[in-house]
């Protein structure tokens, strides 16, 4: 159970949100947006993150959603991966370059980067979880020889609905001890790449458990099958990281409804050992 | 000790509410609530300080139902908050009983601990001063005793009344209630006054070991039961003297607009609803349990304290005869199959 | 009463041992005299805790709900204003009538737990009359309008003097008037949505008001909201309001709904004319606002 007490880092105001502009978009997938966002005068951003932390963007007229920022370059911008489904997102999409939005964080617990140092680490995600664990995989290129090997393995439901193409065939094979397996749903045209599901091509690369760590991101029903699949490779609860979601609109523990058992996703969270999610109640 | 006469007490409320927005517990009409002093109808309204409790509990005070939060205007690309609505003109709730006066402490917890301090709520309860009506006859569904709320003594409270007959003893209890005694000090008489006896509590609840136990059960069969004649309507978190849980949204008109929050209610299917449609909470069964738990388990593993004070005004108003009480028995009743 | 009950139960027993029902819907006692709750039993040893008594108020028919998607096949002991939640509901093709055995009970009038549960409570300082529900004192229909079996003996309706006097008693007022007394009505309004949770009629899968795509009422506990959420509310009901009058009955601020439920009875049977709804059964027949007809009266447009 967290026991901190110490006084907010983000602002006196903390549901009150930090207006920002969109300097880029790029589309990632037909419904998966990069959004990149600096402070208004130019000068820096609005906050720094650790890998795995989220941020609450707000378009001011329609809403706020949690999101994990992706990437932060330094002082240059934050990077948040947006996928298109509900109401506030549906008009982020619409945005152009220039446009100005919210954002409030950063928000929860991050990636355990510092206690993964020198294991091999495996990536797991599927669709937009990705997003969430790109920020850990391009923390650990940049301190490379803080880790071991370096697995990462992603699957999506189609050749299009792929997210970050370019790292995951051009840049991420070419770094060093490390490899990309990269699958998808069902066989396609124009694809010679894996056809079948992220759990159970987890089973057929096998990375070994020895020493490991996973972390895992993706719709919930294939966190449940990669769980049990690593269960089968032999990963002990505390070899296996993975960031949990709940439907959010404080993101600071305040507003009751992220909570599973009496922990609150938003701030306690989003990124769990399973050992400690087997202490929670199964809500997940 | 220091006696306000009854005789005086108007004399009092009319005081404190030149400088003070006060709430009084009143009965306003057909409704049963805490409403300012200054909207009190001679003839038409009644105040209720001698009865056992008013069905609206005080929260509304430091979180009303609706709050607005920030100003929005957005043209074009531009986007600006122009100005944030934390209000801080000071209240005071005069007359809440000590499971009231409970539930507004167990929200300082959540809304003033953990890291943020939400700048609305803390803008209210700062500015804020709680006079306590000490209970010293229990109704029928009161068990705050087992609740960990002392209704002679309620902690939090600034100010204790305590109801002697022709006169209440004023008792100061911190710094906030001197400054108000201050305000009325001319009407207090230095006197003996005898206390009334401390009558028993009829509803005999015993919540020891209930938070540890139910954290084995979530999947226990008795949630089937219990739930089933719940019709997950929200008038129990409405009533709560406890109940936070809040939801925030926007309200436009062309450009110009403001975000707001509202009360939730973990009873209502949406509020656990996520964007893409999944909702870990979408039976009524689940949100039941979730209610159930969180006032008797999870707080009291985040806080150290359980969220339900014993005030019994959840069990009057349900319309299915849902009961907090026979759950807790029920929860010690049962049988865990290892 | 007592009697009542034994019929019910012995009735039950007799479905469930002929292997004719899987779940049967009625009341089951509290704790205390004045408790009442649905019960659903589900076999039959658990006939022996279902009760009628002089609190079973509650619209059991809201219960089948629960069972709108699932095949069961379902026993349901109804009062009066629960049969004609039944037929809303057949009407609104939420449930099959084969699947029901409907036992009807007469009802002589019903106590209102809540009111009771007020009393004992202790938190008002009057106690309330110890008499017959408000909604009871106001009944036209205490017979069942449709049932399989019948239980007990007729009654004759409550309803005394002109329905509609404290509709016309509104009407009669000015604009402004009305709209001073809707305002003040409604800004008392705590939005805690338990109007909607026991309506039999509140039948929809995905409730307006819980749209977020987009959103038509605001969760603002507003003037302006509360009155979107219960004239839109109303108008829902509008040709299908069985007037069972437990909205009122549970709303925890006393507002006077059977007011709006009622003028909306009054104006659809002047401009519709035709039974009014529930009150019988034919099948494929829908409510007044369900059907376009091309003689429809349209002044009001």
């Amino acid at each position: 159970m967290p026991d901190q007490d110490n006084k907010c880092t983000c602002s006196e105001q903390p549901l009150v949100p930090i207006i920002v502009e969109v300097i880029d978009i790029i589309d990632r997938t037909p419904d998966i947006k990069s959004f990149f966002v600096k402070n208004i005068d130019g000068n820096g951003v609005p906050f720094q993150v650790v890998p795995g932390q989220c941020a609450m963007v707000s378009l001011l007229p329609v809403g706020e959603a949690m999101i994990s920022c992706t990437w932060q370059k330094e002082q240059e911008y934050l990077e948040f991966a947006i996928k298109r489904v509900g109401l506030m997102t549906d008009e982020l999409h619409q945005i152009e370059v220039g446009q100005k939005i919210g954002v409030r964080g950063p928000y929860g617990n991050g990636f355990p980067v510092d206690a993964c140092k020198g294991r091999d680490m495996v990536f797991i995600a599927g669709g937009i979880g990705l997003a969430p664990l790109r920020s850990f995989i391009k923390y650990c290129f940049k301190h490379r020889a803080d880790y071991g090997k370096i697995t990462i393995l992603y699957g999506s439901r189609s050749k299009a609905d792929l997210c970050f193409k370019e790292e995951l065939f051009d840049l991420w094979p070419k770094e060093p001890n490390t490899e990309v397996f990269v699958t998808i749903d069902n066989a396609e045209a124009e694809w010679d790449g894996h056809v079948g599901f992220v759990p159970s091509y987890l089973e057929e690369v096998n990375p070994s458990s020895n020493g490991a760590i996973a972390v895992v991101c993706g719709p919930p029903i294939m966190i449940k099958f990669v769980l049990k699949s690593l269960e089968k490779m032999g990963y002990n609860d505390d070899q296996v990281i993975t960031t949990l979601e709940m439907r959010m609109k404080c993101g600071i523990g305040k507003c009751g409804r992220c909570n599973i058992g009496s922990e609150f996703i938003c701030l306690d969270g989003p990124v769990y050992y399973l050992k400690q999610l087997r202490d929670l109640p199964p809500e997940w | 000790m220091k006696v306000l006469s009854k005789a005086k007490l108007e004399a009092a409320l009319n005081k404190l509410n030149d400088q003070n927005e006060v709430f009084v517990p009143m009965q306003k009409g057909p409704q049963s609530g805490y409403f300012t002093w200054k909207s009190f109808e001679n003839g038409q309204d009644e105040l209720m300080l001698d009865a056992l409790n008013v069905y609206q509990s005080p929260k509304n005070v430091v979180l009303p139902q609706t709050e607005k939060m920030y100003s929005i205007k957005s043209q074009g690309v531009e986007v600006n908050i122009d100005k944030t609505y934390e209000d801080a003109h000071p209240t005071i709730i005069f007359g809440a009983r000590g499971c009231d006066v409970k539930g507004i402490i167990a929200m300082d917890d959540v809304f003033l601990t953990r890291g943020y301090e939400d700048s609305f709520y803390k803008a209210r309860r700062s500015a804020n001063t709680i006079i306590a009506n000490a209970c010293y006859e229990p109704g029928a569904n009161c068990f705050c005793n087992a609740m960990d709320v002392n209704s002679l003594d309620p902690i939090g409270a600034d100010v204790i009344l305590r109801d002697a007959g022709d006169g209440y003893v004023w008792e100061v209890k911190s710094a906030k209630g001197e400054a108000v005694t201050a305000l009325i000090a001319e009407l207090l008489e230095e006197k003996e006054a005898k206390l009334p006896e401390a009558k028993p509590f009829t509803k005999k609840v015993d919540y020891t070991g209930v938070a540890a136990k139910l954290k084995g059960m979530f999947e226990h069969p008795l949630w089937d039961k219990l739930s089933e004649p719940c019709i997950n309507c929200g008038m129990c978190t409405y009533v709560c003297p406890s109940c936070y849980c809040f939801d925030i949204q926007v309200k436009m008109w062309g450009d110009q607009g403001y975000r707001f929050r509202a009360w939730d209610s973990c009873m209502f299917e949406e509020y656990s609803r996520e964007a893409g449609g999944g909702n870990p909470r979408g039976a009524s069964k689940e949100r039941f349990r979730q209610r159930f738990l969180h006032k008797l388990e999870f707080f009291q593993e985040r806080y150290g304290t359980p969220l339900c004070t014993g005030c019994g005004r959840c069990i009057i108003v349900c319309p299915t005869d849902v009961n907090i009480v026979r759950i807790i028995d029920a929860v010690k009743e049962a049988e865990i199959n290892a | 009463m007592k009697e009542i009950t034994n019929k019910i139960q012995t009735i039950a027993a007799r479905l469930f041992a002929e292997g004719k029902i899987d779940v049967f819907l009625a009341w089951e006692k509290g704790e205390l005299d004045f408790q009442n709750k649905s019960y659903v039993a589900r076999n039959a040893e658990d006939v022996k805790n279902i009760v009628f008594n002089e609190y079973s108020i509650s619209n059991v028919s809201n219960s089948l709900l629960k069972f709108r998607d699932s095949h069961e096949r379902i026993g349901i002991a109804v009062k009066g204003c629960d049969s004609r939640g039944i037929i809303r509901l057949l009407e609104d093709l939420q449930i099959k009538r084969d699947r029901l055995y409907i036992v009807g009970i007469p009802c002589p009038g019903m106590k209102d737990p809540l009111a009771a549960a007020r009393n004992y409570g202790g938190f008002s300082k009057k106690q309330e009359e110890d008499g017959l529900a408000k909604k009871c004192l106001e009944c036209i229909q205490p017979n069942p309008v449709i049932y399989d079996e019948l239980v007990g003996p007729e009654q004759s309706p409550r309803q005394q003097g002109d329905r509609f006097a404290k509709v016309k008693a509104i009407e009669s007022m000015s604009a402004d008037e009305r709209y001073k007394f809707w305002e003040d009505t409604f800004s008392t309004c705590i939005r805690c949505y338990a109007c909607r949770q026991v309506c039999v009629a509140c039948d929809c899968r995905t409730c307006i008001f819980d749209e977020m795509k987009p959103q038509w009422v605001g969760r603002e506990n507003s003037t302006s909201d509360n009155m979107m959420y219960h004239l839109v509310k109303h108008a829902h009901m509008a040709g299908r309001c069985i007037e069972c009058g437990e909205c009122e009955r549970v709303c925890p601020v006393n507002i006077p709904l059977m007011l709006l439920n009622r003028k909306l009875i009054k104006d659809v049977g002047t401009l519709f004319g035709g039974p009014e709804a529930g009150m019988q059964y034919v099948e494929g027949s829908k409510p007044p606002l369900s059907v376009y007809r091309e003689n429809d009266p349209d002044s009001f447009l």
